[in-house]
């Protein structure tokens, strides 16, 4: 099949690349831009663990086509390290113990930190919302729950 | 958020004097997990490697009349399609799903692998599967478990012959007198009775009597990544595999049986498990390395959710018929219960575990199981987290509640008077070591979801139930290997998978062992080459048995040590201690030698000391088995049917918690797939055998809307065996959660619920309402 030339704006690196139409965002991260924090856990948009940021809204990148973020600005799990230190949520997710498999924390943490930005003092009730997407099996989110506020509070601190 | 856990605090050494274990610490892969740096086998790639895409049954049951690949193999960019007839020579067993690669002659369940095509592309794979002329001739499909055992029930299948239960015994230890298929033939794999006492005579002195039947559906592990594996065999007879398992060393000598391959020439990698939870023991690895082995080239074989829904193992259906008998003083006389598990089209269902539990939460003199492991044409079932164990316990505490509520009594109260404790007999007959049941009913009292009983209960349609829950425990031998470097710091190798943060319990076990701080130790998990056996992390028995080794390994490395600084220190072994990362004298603390002076006296040129490695291999003989009581508050809407969970409180005994912050991380999510297995998940068939619901959409999994931050009570009742007292912990908890919704609904809105998933519909029939 003919490959057609995109050009997007990944975790900051401009890039451009050749994909088959019918490849989704997902697959071009993964396959052809090497990063493969982004997991597949569905396929269909039901679990969350490609969830990626594209022009500051999450998306499940499963369902994206690659065409369609010609252009875009995308950010994966692997966009969120700034100058070799963790984002504030990855390491909130640590010290609370809010990953135990951590197949679906990539994009858990991609969806946390939108939600953050989005709001930067989300209730329980709001975080529970903000992450419904998000399919975790291992933790029952309670951790998750106190890596987000944990994690919210560190932000508004300035940390 | 308040802190909700009530465990001790983590700074400084606790009221034993320990440093290291009962400390919560973060994982030690903790960073590459929230970098997506992890590597899992989907990320994985390995020159000329092929891609599988699988031709799955449709049907349930039926026979093959051909299979023309001609198509499939005309595909620009197809390498081979391989079925039956293509494979190579293995040892195959017909009675085990993992036996039986691709059949031949008729398929036994909808979604059984039939054929596979490979190619570089995975689409060219998925687009060639599709062009498979596969004809079949639909036979009699066997689905309904209870009907399957009627005498003139159509066979599901040809009679079994030796059957492999390795697999099942590696979740739980149960000595039972279980017999086999047997005489006529029919669908029954298996049966197993129970026997104590008279039950005639215990339902006579019972003022009351409760018979009723409990239905649990057939439910999905749903780990969020699904099976994924590598294979790769070259010319000199080295079969490697990449796999996602709980099980290394077990699926290295299944291979090696299946193949005819040396165990030392395999090399099975678990690499990181995308969640397990019983369902990623060995299921595709014999396929894809057959595949590897046929090519001759690395062969990849990721499924899809949906090819993992009709294809991987779920956990059970079960049929539970159910009578008790009590007293009006809240004394169990009699149990007599039926347990019918759907194995699907293989043996394999965890019955067993389930007659152990139904009979094993109460002081009962007369008791009477019998369990039964159904065959039908659907897909074989596999573990589960505590296999078969919320299915029994559904139909128990159930009936504990109903017949509290007839006499008038307290469901707790009632429960605390009949639970079984140390020295109280298991329905097979032996008797319980230590165990905590007792103290979790005397913690979930305390819990605050409890407490606030009273309040909730003046509120319409609220409600709280309680129910107990537990699991026996795994037993296999184990091995570890600690060394030290040449600056002192220390290595540990096992071979046991790390899913829930296993390998940071072992650093925190090394560094209390050689009083050091956590970083001088560092945990890895080594593949079936390089590391010392250890059986499969399930069975809830990884820190319990490998827990023990790596122990014994520490201080067999401190022995070491002492004797090497005989000469030095001039004193004997037992007048040396460890402290700040050197060996020194008793009460004179500056006679000593570093660990890294040790380390360069073992392993610099001429270097006078041999290298120093701690070697701890230990048998496992004592179960420690582990009990949970946990506690709902749910609203039900009684016009449409929904619960909604306000807050869920877990009690658990965990021996002694070696990191508390992975021991509530285990309660938790365990209590979660409690809860989605009471409310919302179901595997569901169409009358023809088919699965409706394929994918995360229609098969409905708990989200962080359903539910409320867990109360999480960390109860401690040492083991005897464990390390440091620590007991099984990783699967009590999922057991107590669909009898613990089942009361609270109860509770709630006055009407019983006999079968899980409580969905809207069932929920407003048991009302009236429908």
């Amino acid at each position: 099949m003919p490959r057609q030339l995109i050009s997007l704006t990944i975790n900051g690196r401009e890039r451009e690349v050749a994909v088959e139409p019918h490849w989704t965002l997902l697959e071009t991260v993964r396959e052809a831009l090497d990063l493969t924090g982004s997991k597949e856990g569905c396929g269909t948009g039901d679990c969350g663990a490609c969830t990626m940021s594209v022009d500051g809204r999450i998306v499940t990148s499963c369902l994206m086509l690659a065409p369609q973020v010609n252009g875009r600005q995308v950010t994966t799990i692997e966009g969120l390290q700034s100058n070799g230190s963790l984002d504030p949520v990855q390491q909130a997710f640590i010290d609370t113990g809010g990953l135990q498999c951590g197949y679906c924390i990539p994009g858990m943490i991609v969806a946390a930190r939108n939600l953050i930005d989005d709001n930067p003092s989300p209730t329980l009730d709001q975080i529970r919302e903000g992450l419904a997407g998000n399919l975790c099996r291992c933790t029952g989110y309670t951790k998750i729950y106190e890596a987000v506020e944990l994690a919210a509070e560190r932000i508004r601190g300035g940390a | 958020m308040a802190q909700e856990t009530k465990v001790r605090e983590s700074t400084g050494t606790d009221a034993n004097g320990h440093t290291a274990v009962g400390q919560r610490v973060t994982r030690l892969d903790g960073a590459a997990k929230v970098t997506g740096k992890t590597v899992y086998a989907d990320d994985m790639k390995m020159p000329g490697m092929l891609h599988t895409s699988v031709l799955y049954a449709p049907h349930a049951h039926a026979r093959i009349k051909s299979l023309d690949t001609a198509k499939a193999r005309a595909v620009p960019g197809v390498h081979a399609v391989i079925t039956a007839a293509d494979l190579p020579d293995y040892n195959r067993k017909d009675s085990n799903r993992t036996g039986l690669i691709f059949p031949d002659k008729e398929v036994l369940f909808f979604g059984q692998p039939v054929a596979a095509v490979l190619s570089e592309d995975p689409h060219v794979a998925a687009e060639a599967v599709e062009l498979i002329e596969a004809e079949f001739e639909p036979l009699p499909a066997v689905l309904d478990a209870v009907a399957a055992m009627e005498k003139d029930s159509p066979l599901v299948r040809d009679p079994l012959h030796d059957v492999d239960r390795s697999e099942e015994r590696g979740h739980v230890s149960v000595e039972t007198k279980e017999t086999e298929q047997e005489g006529e033939p029919s669908n029954i794999a298996s049966s197993a009775p129970f026997e104590r006492g008279d039950v005639a005579a215990g339902f006579a002195e019972a003022d009351i009597v409760i018979e009723r039947t409990w239905r649990s559906a057939m439910v999905h592990q749903s780990y969020i990544e699904p099976h994924a594996t590598i294979a790769d065999y070259d010319i000199s007879g080295e079969l490697s595999v990449w796999t996602s398992t709980q099980a290394p060393f077990y699926i290295r000598d299944e291979l090696a049986q299946a193949f005819g391959i040396p165990e030392n020439r395999i090399r099975i990698t678990a690499t990181e498990v995308g969640g397990g939870f019983g369902g990623k023991i060995y299921l595709t690895e014999l396929m894809v390395a057959a595949l590897a082995i046929a090519v001759k080239r690395p062969v990849k074989y990721i499924m899809s959710r949906k090819d993992d829904m009709l294809a991987a193992t779920p956990a059970p259906f079960a049929h539970i018929e159910l009578k008790t008998g009590m007293k009006r003083d809240g004394t169990l006389t009699a149990l007599q219960a039926r347990l019918i598990y759907d194995s699907g089209a293989f043996p394999g269902a965890p019955m067993l575990p389930g007659c152990m539990l139904i009979g094993g939460y109460y002081r009962c003199d007369n008791i009477d199981i019998k369990g039964y492991e159904v065959l039908t044409n659907k897909v074989s079932v596999g573990a589960l987290r505590a296999p078969g164990a919320h299915n029994a316990t559904f139909a128990i505490e159930s009936h504990m509640d109903i017949m509290a509520k007839e006499l008038g009594l307290d469901p707790l109260e009632m429960r605390l008077k009949n639970a079984v404790a140390e020295g109280d007999l298991m329905p097979n007959g032996q008797t319980y070591p230590a165990i905590g049941l007792r103290e979790c009913l005397e913690a979930i009292a305390d819990s605050d979801v409890w407490r606030r009983r009273r309040e909730v209960e003046a509120t319409p349609n609220r409600g709280i139930g309680l129910a107990v829950g537990g699991w026996l425990g795994g037993l296999q031998p184990a091995s570890a290997i600690v060394c030290l470097n040449p600056d002192g710091t220390l290595n540990v190798t096992v071979g046991s998978a790390d899913i829930t943060g296993t390998n940071t319990s072992f650093q925190q076990i090394t560094a209390e062992v050689l009083n050091v701080p956590l970083d001088m130790v560092n945990v890895e998990t080594g593949d079936t080459k390089t590391a010392p056996y250890a059986g499969m992390s399930a069975g809830s028995k990884t820190v319990y048995t490998v827990g023990r080794a790596v122990k014994a390994a520490a201080e067999d490395l401190k022995q070491q040590m002492f004797e090497l600084a005989m000469k030095r220190l001039e004193v004997e072994p037992e007048d040396m201690e460890v402290a700040n990362c050197q060996v020194q004298v008793k009460g004179a603390p500056d006679r000593a030698m570093t660990f890294k002076r040790f380390g360069k006296l073992s392993t610099n040129f001429g270097a006078p000391f041999p290298v120093i490695v701690g070697r701890g291999s230990i048998a496992a003989r004592k179960t420690a088995p582990g009990f949970t009581a946990q506690a709902a508050d749910v609203e039900v809407d009684p016009d449409t049917g929904d619960v909604t969970l306000h807050g869920y409180a877990i009690a658990q005994d965990a021996g002694f918690a070696i990191n508390p912050l992975s021991v509530e991380g285990q309660m938790q999510g365990g209590a979660s797939q409690g809860i989605g297995i009471a409310l919302w998940e179901e595997m569901r068939y169409d009358e023809d055998g088919r699965l409706l619901n394929p994918n995360l959409l229609d098969y409905r999994l708990p989200t962080s809307r359903d539910l409320p931050p867990i109360e999480t009570i960390i109860v401690e009742v040492p083991s005897e065996e464990g390390p440091f007292g620590a007991r099984i912990v990783g699967e009590p908890s999922i057991v107590a959660g669909p009898a613990a919704i089942g009361n609270a609904i109860d509770s709630a809105v006055g009407a019983r619920q006999h079968e899980v998933p409580i969905t809207p519909e069932r929920l407003l029939r048991s009302m009236g309402k429908l």
